[in-house]
């Protein structure tokens, strides 16, 4: 039988096709992805053909995913280039204050009309004020993520920690580098752009480190987050009055072990990917459930966020606040937070989980020295015992935060809590593991692993960059084979592509 | 050179008894300055060198020997 070309078919896997994106875990990823590793390593000491092809299949992967919503991300570029240069150029203070708010209100103005004018337009007509029919606007996918980066260069040579840079070229890299753009992490441009002047050598350690961060990414992502979401919680969620409180509260804990999943196993390709690259992108997560306060919790994850939040908005808002001592910390806080729920979304419980979070931080901060004061009296300051109450106490309050997250409207989260407080019934609990065994016993493995010493993640680390490399074939090989074992037939998207 | 009143504003405020503050010493270096103490340490600054800074200024400064020069572009010779 002679072998027939759909060209048609072969065309449409180069064309732009929104339900259809180049995800990090498909197969046609893989393949492209190949090609250019292949590029990369052949012409290792070809620096401007390694650039440009970066830069072209970057393009390409984000044409895959937003079409010709390509040309937002090369204005961004050109944008951002232009107004790095003329706030480091200008003479005077205030020439440098009026191109730099420019360039905040172009960032913003244009993440603003893509991602919150029907939000608003919603809020007008709720509180009746005019009835405005929504308009049909596209959200470009990684719009809040190429932002921010973008923003963060323009920020810095403002703050003068970073010159310009002379080249246009590595400049568009450092916004277009398809590991980080759809969904971070949001990378700053100080510590990426000195990364294309290098050399990059790929070391046996990078490669062996990207296997086991991609091996890792891909078992998060596809073995335990989309596996949880398909088979319960999606449920759950989705019906909380159909469920008594137990099936309810295991859907919450499933629901935080998910987002965390769904996100850092993403980042973990993400960085994979970078390394085998001969780049180093930001770390996102340290271990968050065990934080032992809502602030240690911003401090390990969604690092690359927090961290431009804390530098970008908290910091210069605490400052211009400080003459009222700590409610102006206080009103920093509530203002922080308010933008990191706003970020997350155009939808009340995104705005409602900001919120609280703020509200624990700053009960959290006036509660402090009375807390700390019982402590002592009881004689368990830093004790272990301490540390135990203080991370199931804080994992508590963050769940309740999940549920806010996962829940299509407010009213599912009071259903559900309803459901947790009023109709609880635990003698459901042996059904439920008997009902759904593998949901429970990846749940339970999921969290087992998370707080495992992160001496034991760093032995399983060298043992896979010491291993011979058909050893490492071999494991690589039994991931794949075990995600596709999980891999549902419909396509789950990453939670925070939403972004 | 961080001058020793700098040193036991600083010192003072974190309730520490010794450190070895240097110029290049940045907050994360230093127990306890984290980022809600950062804004008592430059209120007790503003208020034991009898200065006024102004936002953007506290923002550029990286280190101590920052501070030390914004204070002293203040406090006329």
């Amino acid at each position: 039988m002679p072998l027939a070309i759909d060209f048609e078919k072969l065309f449409s896997l180069f064309t732009y096709d929104k339900h259809d994106p180049l995800l990090f875990g498909s197969s046609l990823f893989l393949f492209f992805f190949l090609f250019v590793l292949i590029i990369q390593r052949l012409f290792s000491n070809q620096k401007v053909l390694r650039i440009y092809s970066l830069l072209f299949f970057s393009l390409f992967f984000y044409y895959k995913a937003a079409g010709f919503y390509l040309f937002l991300l090369l204005f961004s570029s050109a944008f951002n280039f232009i107004f790095g240069r003329l706030i480091f150029e200008s003479k005077t203070a205030f020439l440098k204050k009026i191109f730099f708010t420019i360039a905040l209100l172009v960032n913003l103005g244009l993440l603003g009309y893509f991602k919150y004018t029907n939000f608003f337009l919603q809020i007008i007509n709720d509180l009746k004020l005019g009835t405005i029919e929504p308009l049909d606007i596209f959200l470009p996918i990684g719009i809040s993520f190429f932002t921010f980066k973008a923003l963060s260069y323009v920020i810095e040579i403002y703050l003068e920690m970073l010159e310009p840079i002379k080249s246009f070229r590595d400049f568009s890299l450092f916004i277009f580098f398809f590991p980080n753009v759809l969904m971070g992490p949001i990378d700053r441009a100080s510590a990426f752009l000195p990364q294309i002047e290098e050399d990059n050598p790929i070391t046996r350690a990078d490669v062996g480190r990207a296997l086991f961060l991609i091996s890792c990414g891909l078992i998060k992502k596809y073995a335990i987050a989309d596996y949880i979401s398909l088979n319960f919680d999606e449920r759950v969620f989705g019906f909380p009055l159909r469920f008594t409180g137990v099936e309810n509260l295991i859907a919450v804990y499933g629901a935080a072990l998910q987002g965390y999943c769904d996100f850092s196993g993403y980042t973990d390709m993400a960085l994979g990917i970078g390394l085998l690259l001969g780049y180093k992108l930001m770390d996102n997560f340290n271990r968050p459930f065990k934080a032992t306060s809502v602030g240690d919790y911003w401090r390990r994850w969604h690092l690359s966020l927090s961290t431009w939040l804390l530098d970008y908005l908290f910091k210069p808002l605490q400052i211009s606040f400080r003459s009222m001592r700590k409610w102006g910390t206080a009103l920093a806080i509530f203002i922080t937070f308010f933008a990191v729920g706003l970020w997350h979304g155009p939808n009340w419980t995104f705005i409602a989980f900001g919120l609280l979070h703020s509200l624990y931080l700053i009960v959290g901060m006036f509660t402090q020295p009375v807390r700390r004061r019982y402590t002592d009296k009881l004689k368990i300051t830093g004790t272990k015992f301490h540390k135990f109450f203080q991370v199931v106490f804080t994992f508590h309050l963050l769940a309740f935060t999940a549920i806010l997250f996962g829940s299509p409207s407010l009213q599912y989260t009071l259903d559900m809590m309803h459901q947790i407080f009023t109709y609880f019934h635990p003698e459901v609990f042996p059904q439920f593991v008997q009902a759904y065994t593998t949901v429970f016993i990846i749940i339970v493995f999921g969290y087992v692993v998370h707080f495992l010493p992160k001496s034991v993640e760093e032995k399983a680390q060298n043992l896979v960059i010491k291993m011979p490399v058909v050893l490492q074939a071999v494991l690589f090989a039994v991931v794949i084979w075990i995600v596709v074992q999980f891999k549902s037939a419909e396509m789950m998207p990453f939670i925070y592509f939403q972004f | 050179m961080i001058s020793d009143k700098l040193k036991q504003v600083i010192l003072t405020e974190l309730a520490l008894k010794e450190f070895n503050l240097q110029d290049e010493t940045v907050a994360s270096q230093v127990p306890g300055w984290d980022s809600l103490n950062h804004i008592n340490i430059i209120l007790a600054i503003e208020k034991g060198f009898n200065v006024k800074f102004k936002g953007l200024e506290i923002l550029k400064a990286k280190n101590i020997g920052d501070l030390q020069k914004l204070i002293d572009s203040k406090i006329p010779a």
